[in-house]
């Protein structure tokens, strides 16, 4: 399980969100964990750091309480593309 | 019974519930047949790297012009495929695309266009003709989940199956667990589709975030490494596959950017990609990736998207696009504060997958004949972890030969199906449960990290005899850490075993790029060593098996189909 740094990416608004399961349902990550038959208690994000940011959750929301948001490293990448092509051994 | 076993008889077992699979089990039900589908997701109608949409769909239609029949296209996939190709399975897949294309339109999948209720056909990645339809696609998939659904199939959601059952070269079955509930399922089968998708989570992207990746992450290569643990062949393992993506998402959308009009520029403004094929943009998506790439190579990065030259309706046909292939893009350019249609947007190159290598027909996996079958009896394969591959349509084409091959296959099978080896099938429980147990020195995320890091350095777009060994050496010596890894819960559990498939792979990957001693379709398989494409040696497949200690190499001549060299007795169409 991801620690209490992890980016979190998927914000569910406690007060909007209904309790449905739709978005653990949905999710093809197996991330969102809803509890079932219990109109009491929120998704619970288990692994955010697995997530695609594919956002089926938010697209099926039926209240509309989700929100992507990306992290830093996604919006301001600073990566040296380089870096990506391999190395040539000495 | 078996104590705390589920077993389940059937006749077709479908591992993988995307376009390959669902396509796959749609004609072995239409004969009545008993479908078993195993899928990670939980919905069919949302799995599968297409779950959230698809703006485009590859096919001839047999309208009237020479250049829309199969024939035509299949003339051109030789050069399409830079001469490694099955041309007799990648001939037949062609010519059934036609039917696979109207009966998707029979399940009610609106390919016209919403405006001017015709197809909306473009020419893009090199292809001989304007054979995509860019067309909304968000449904497409529930609409071919719902065939399914409707066809009364078994489908076993939010479950991994890790091993295959087969005896005397012929697979009857499967193992699986559900990882939200621990259930083990032991499966026999008359026949087994494989279509798990290709290899994703295999190389490093900009983001450094394993799981943002322009394929779908959860696609790991479960079907490339069952299939080889089996005994089953492989080709096309050295061709690795990467595109142009907004620098930190990699995400979809280059056919429709290519397709509508975008250019790429470098750090000089200049538009690049006529260097490196007369066709500019249109140029085959390997094409494409290895331009950008050399151009980062030479110093003339960042290499940066340019819409600005469009019209608007152009661009607003394109917005509406690229929210179909990937619905977060727009909060992306959001959130990042750019507006595509006015400004340049930085491009990276996203992280590589062994999928179809950038190019169509060819793809990166299982070996199949005209039936989509393996080398072995009754095992078949289908979409991008098959040998011809070609993107959605493929994957709906070759699933839906595959499954009327495993219909064919099924009816000829007369007696029992050979009794499951519990023993085994324990003891292959119980390994997999000490990942559990035990209190071991490295999580599934090293393990990944790892091999990422090596295939990004030596295996990746520059390879060299020396870094190939180099890599092949710290996979094997991860390969021999894997039981100590530990998993935290069920969950968990399910990514080690994805883990260790993508380990697999990375060494299937590395073993065939060092048999090929030269350069293939610029940087799908670029050898610094060997940098000149050599067509009198090697217009040859490489084959990748598993031998007593590692996988064998050979290689076969393209002249022949790869089903000549099945050892088995190859049915025909």
């Amino acid at each position: 399980m991801a620690d209490a740094k992890t980016h979190n990416p998927i914000r569910i608004d406690p007060e909007t969100c209904v309790k449905c399961n739709l978005c653990d349902w949905i999710c093809p990550g197996d991330i969102i964990y809803k509890e079932e038959d219990n109109r009491e208690t929120l998704p619970v994000i288990r692994y955010p750091d697995e997530c695609w940011y594919c956002g089926l959750c938010q697209s099926i929301c039926p209240t509309s309480a989700i929100d992507i948001i990306f992290p830093e490293q996604m919006v301001r990448n600073r990566t040296d593309v380089v870096s990506l092509l391999g190395k040539v051994p000495e | 019974m078996q104590e705390n076993w589920t077993t389940i008889d059937t006749d077709v077992l479908v591992v993988g519930g995307g376009v390959a699979g669902s396509m796959a089990a749609i004609p072995a039900l239409e004969a009545g047949l008993k479908v078993v589908i195993c899928e990670k997701g939980k919905v069919l109608d949302h799995c599968g790297s297409i779950g959230c949409g698809v703006d485009h769909y590859l096919t001839v239609m047999d309208t009237g012009p020479e250049w829309d029949t199969p024939e035509f296209l299949i003339r051109h996939v030789p050069e399409l495929t830079d001469y490694i190709v099955d041309t007799a399975v990648a001939s037949r897949v062609i010519r059934e695309m036609p039917r696979i294309f109207r009966k998707l339109e029979s399940f009610g999948i609106d390919f016209k266009d919403r405006e001017t209720g015709d197809y909306y056909r473009l020419r893009s990645f090199g292809l001989p003709g304007t054979y995509h339809i860019n067309f909304d696609g968000t449904d497409f998939k529930k609409q071919i989940g719902e065939r399914v659904r409707k066809g009364k199939a078994t489908v076993l959601m939010r479950t991994m199956v890790l091993q295959l059952l087969a005896r005397d070269n012929r697979a009857y079955g499967g193992i699986a667990f559900n990882f939200r509930t621990g259930e083990w399922y032991a499966i026999r089968a008359r026949a087994v589709v494989l279509a798990a998708g290709d290899v994703n989570r295999i190389s490093k992207n900009a983001s450094g975030l394993a799981f943002d990746s322009w394929h779908f992450p959860y696609d790991t290569g479960d079907a490339h490494a069952m299939g080889y643990r089996s005994g089953a062949m492989l080709a096309n393992m050295e061709s690795v596959e990467a595109t142009l993506t907004p620098k930190g998402f990699s995400c979809q959308g280059l056919n429709a950017l290519v397709s509508l009009g975008a250019y790429f520029v470098n750090r000089r403004g200049e538009r690049f990609m006529f260097k490196y094929d007369r066709k500019g943009e249109n140029a085959r998506r390997a094409v494409i990736a290895d331009a950008a790439i050399n151009e980062y190579l030479l110093g003339n990065g960042p290499v940066h998207l340019d819409c600005r030259h469009l019209p608007q309706d152009m661009l607003d046909r394109m917005e509406h696009t690229l929210q179909v292939d990937r619905y977060t893009l727009p909060a992306f350019y959001k959130q990042k504060g750019v507006n595509f249609r006015e400004e340049l947007v930085e491009i990276s190159i996203s992280e590589l997958s062994i999928r179809r290598s950038g190019v169509y027909f060819r793809g990166s996996g299982l070996a199949v004949d005209v039936n989509g079958e393996t080398s072995i009896e009754a095992l078949f394969a289908a979409g991008d972890c098959a040998t011809v591959s070609g993107g959605i349509a493929g994957a709906a084409v070759l699933g839906h030969i595959a499954g009327e091959g495993s219909v064919r296959r099924m009816r000829e099978s007369h007696g029992a199906l050979p009794a499951i080896d519990m023993a085994a099938a324990a003891a292959m429980r119980a390994e997999s449960a000490n990942h559990l147990e035990s209190a071991g020195s490295m999580s599934w995320k090293e393990l990944e990290d790892a091999t990422r890091q090596t295939v990004t350095d030596y295996v990746g777009v520059r390879r060299t005899d020396k870094g190939l060994r180099l890599a092949l050496d710290t996979l094997g010596a991860l390969a021999q850490r894997e039981p100590a890894l530990k998993a935290d819960d069920l969950h968990g559990l399910m990514r080690v075993h994805e883990a260790k498939n993508i380990r697999l792979n990375a060494e299937l990957m590395a073993t065939a790029s060092l048999a090929r001693r030269e350069t293939r379709t610029g940087s799908s398989h670029m050898r610094l060593d060997y940098p000149k494409t050599d067509e009198q040696n090697w217009r040859k497949f490489v084959i990748v098996e598993r031998g007593s200690d590692g996988p064998r190499v050979r290689t076969l001549s393209t002249d022949r189909p790869l089903a000549d060299a099945f050892a088995r007795s190859v049915q025909t169409a």
